[in-house]
């Protein structure tokens, strides 16, 4: 091999590197220190001298992190299943009825997503109390939606509009009304757009904070990362680290298995999706 | 089973008319092909009458019925498209039977139409697969088993063959043939291939720019096409056009001068123009022939093609005009070459100066 090539291919080699140090290396410092115990926290080493779990028992053990965890399942899974019935069904009227203001509808739904969180955050919390929804899981996924929404219906909407009319006339002929072309025509043809877009809906509704933080006030309503950042030690002036580290490796690593289980969905999807007939 | 009735159906889009007022009249059983260049409105005409757009004026019956404010589903129609539209997800059995399913037909009615389709289109082997597993003939098939299992009073069909290649379209189109007796029920179809109108169709609709320019059956619209348009566009190679002068009648024909001082007279219905109008004669390939004796008409030859089984002969007549002569396979000439070619009146056509037939 000539040296010129073999420098190029060390330089990528280091860049490679560079690049899945910088992604990884939290992560990685984050398990690292979450099976540290008491001071060895403040010793730098690759690799703890003695690991323990203990950080990892004592988040379930001080405050009901079990129930957190829940609460982040069950806000952010009813955040994917509302969001994604939703949008679908915006999707069609937005990607295959002709109606006027069209348009104007589709930028009006992105410009939601543009305010910033705090913008709305006092104006949701009115409504929220006056829906009587305060310190509940519904407060949450109701203002969820307000994130989740936008991005699901223009993705659908634009994957919908792919979809070719032939098909959706031929169900006409055969006597399909709106109703039965989405779900039983569409639908089924949409399960990489649906995989992809549910995965980031779930992930927005499941590290959200603020929101959190605001409509929540007792430790059993609490979703994970505000259970995370409200962890306390022994005094005012300490920080459990150890245990801030165990708990984001346990909320991690259902995410990760996720993004994984639908990879291969959504891949697969978007290969096999050949729709034309 | 039922027929098909417009009365000055009108399309437009936006401001745009694409379809002039067509009136038209399809009996009971009868096959009817829509033919016409590209953007003519054949296609919008069909999805007129299958409810798939909305007339902007007119009325529109299927067995005698107004069909206007019905939706698709309920005006007894089924239409195969061109791009087949089967439903990807759907297993050809499941393809066949969605109709039936949506309808709540019971399970084993259904079961005996799409078994009934599917041995009739000889596609019972291929049910439980998918549309991508399926060759394009296959899917066309199973688009047709399809409309065939909602036994419709009229099949509609938007160039169900043109996605396929030159052999599996041959076939496919004696499977049509066969269907059509078979089944005995009205048909329209939409092509743009002159052999599958030619020999599908009892009744052909040449249409042209949102207008019917003719309706009659094949071999009238050959032999005696109404106006300039639908003589040049049925026939193939198209017919041959020169511009002649008239001398006026004779007996119940005109006489036309051709060039070269060759007199012609040609048969005509209605009255004879006055000595002098430009007219347009016009001539199939196939039916100049070659003058036996010194007389007739002088013609150099530009180009040869030769197809094997036919020899088409481009040729400059003595004031320029050109003219396609079709000979026989294996006539010996060549370009450069001078022919004395023989016109007949009986296989002549005279249109007039707004384009019509005399
Ligand atoms: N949805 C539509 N909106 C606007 N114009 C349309 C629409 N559908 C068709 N047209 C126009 O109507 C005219 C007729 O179209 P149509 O599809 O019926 O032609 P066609 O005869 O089927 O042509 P082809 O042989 O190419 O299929 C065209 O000029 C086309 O541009
Ligand atoms: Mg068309």
């Amino acid at each position: 091999m000539d040296p010129k090539r073999m420098i190029g291919r060390i330089a990528f080699g280091l860049l490679v590197l560079g690049i899945v140090v910088w992604a990884v290396f939290p992560f990685a410092w984050a398990i690292i220190t979450s099976l540290k115990a008491g001071s060895a926290l403040f010793t730098v080493e690759a690799w703890p001298s003695q690991p323990s779990l203990a950080n990892y028992a004592a988040i379930f053990k001080e405050q009901p992190f079990g129930r957190n965890i829940l609460n982040s399942l069950l806000a952010a899974s009813a955040v994917v299943a509302l969001s994604l019935g939703l949008a679908v069904l915006a999707a069609y009227a937005l990607g295959r009825v002709r109606f006027c203001g069209r348009g104007l509808l589709l930028f009006v739904v992105l410009g939601v997503s543009m305010f910033p969180q705090v913008a709305v955050l006092s104006g949701l919390f009115e409504l929220v109390r006056w829906l009587g929804l305060y310190n509940r899981i519904g407060s949450l996924v109701l203002s969820y939606l307000i994130f989740t929404l936008p991005f699901t219906v223009w993705v659908l909407t634009t994957f919908m509009r792919e979809l070719p009319k032939e098909l959706e006339e031929a169900a006409m002929v055969d006597g399909a009304g709106p109703f039965v072309i989405v779900t039983r025509v569409f639908l089924p043809l949409m399960g990489p757009a649906l995989a992809a877009t549910g995965l980031l809906a779930f992930i927005a509704a499941w590290n959200e904070f603020l929101f959190a933080l605001t409509f929540t006030l007792t430790d059993d309503a609490r979703t994970v990362p505000v259970a995370i950042a409200l962890m306390s030690g022994a005094s005012q002036y300490e920080l459990p680290w150890g245990q801030i580290m165990a708990a984001s490796v346990v909320v991690t690593v259902p995410l990760i298995g996720l993004v994984l289980l639908f990879q291969r969905r959504i891949v697969s999807g978007l290969t096999a999706g050949a729709v034309k007939g | 089973m039922a027929g098909v009735t417009l009365r000055g159906v009108r399309k437009s889009f936006g401001r745009i008319e694409v379809i002039h007022g067509v009136d038209l009249e399809v009996a009971d059983g009868e096959f009817v092909a829509f033919v016409g260049p590209s953007g003519c409105g054949k296609s919008t005409l069909l999805r007129l009458i299958a409810g798939l757009e909305e007339p902007s004026g007119g009325d529109l019956s299927i067995g005698g019925q107004r069909v206007n404010d019905r939706p698709p589903a309920a005006r007894g129609i089924a239409m195969v498209f061109q791009s087949y539209a089967l439903y990807p997800h759907m297993t050809a059995y499941d393809n066949m039977a969605f109709g039936l399913t949506l309808s709540r037909t019971d399970k084993g009615t259904i079961a005996e139409r799409v078994r009934a389709a599917a041995r009739l289109l000889q596609i019972e082997d291929l049910l439980d697969r998918k549309p991508r597993d399926l060759s394009g003939g296959q899917r066309q098939r199973v688009a047709i088993g399809r409309a065939i299992v909602r036994e419709p009073q009229v099949f509609l069909f938007d160039e169900p063959l043109s996605n396929l290649d030159a052999g599996l379209r041959v076939q496919m189109r004696l499977e049509i043939a066969k269907l059509k007796a078979d089944l005995r029920a009205t048909m329209i179809y939409v092509t743009h291939d002159q052999v599958e109108a030619m020999t599908l169709a009892d009744r052909i609709v040449v249409l042209n720019a949102g207008r019917v320019e003719q309706v009659g059956t094949p071999l009238e619209l050959y032999h005696r096409p109404r106006n300039r348009f639908v003589a040049g566009f049925i026939g193939s190679p198209a017919m041959n056009f020169l511009d002649v002068v008239s001398e006026g009648r004779a007996d119940g024909s005109v006489r036309v001068w051709l060039p070269g001082g060759v007199p012609l007279d040609i048969a005509v219905d209605g009255a004879a123009p006055r000595a002098g109008t430009p007219l347009t004669l016009g001539v199939r390939p196939e039916h100049v022939g070659l003058a036996d004796g010194g007389a007739g008409l002088v013609a150099t030859i530009l180009a040869v093609e030769r197809l094997g089984g036919e020899t088409h002969c481009h040729a400059a007549l003595e004031d320029g005009q050109r003219l396609l002569v079709r000979l026989d396979g294996d006539r010996p000439v060549s370009a450069g070459e001078r022919l004395r070619l023989n016109l007949r009146g009986e296989t002549a056509h005279l249109f007039g100066p707004d384009g019509q037939r005399l």
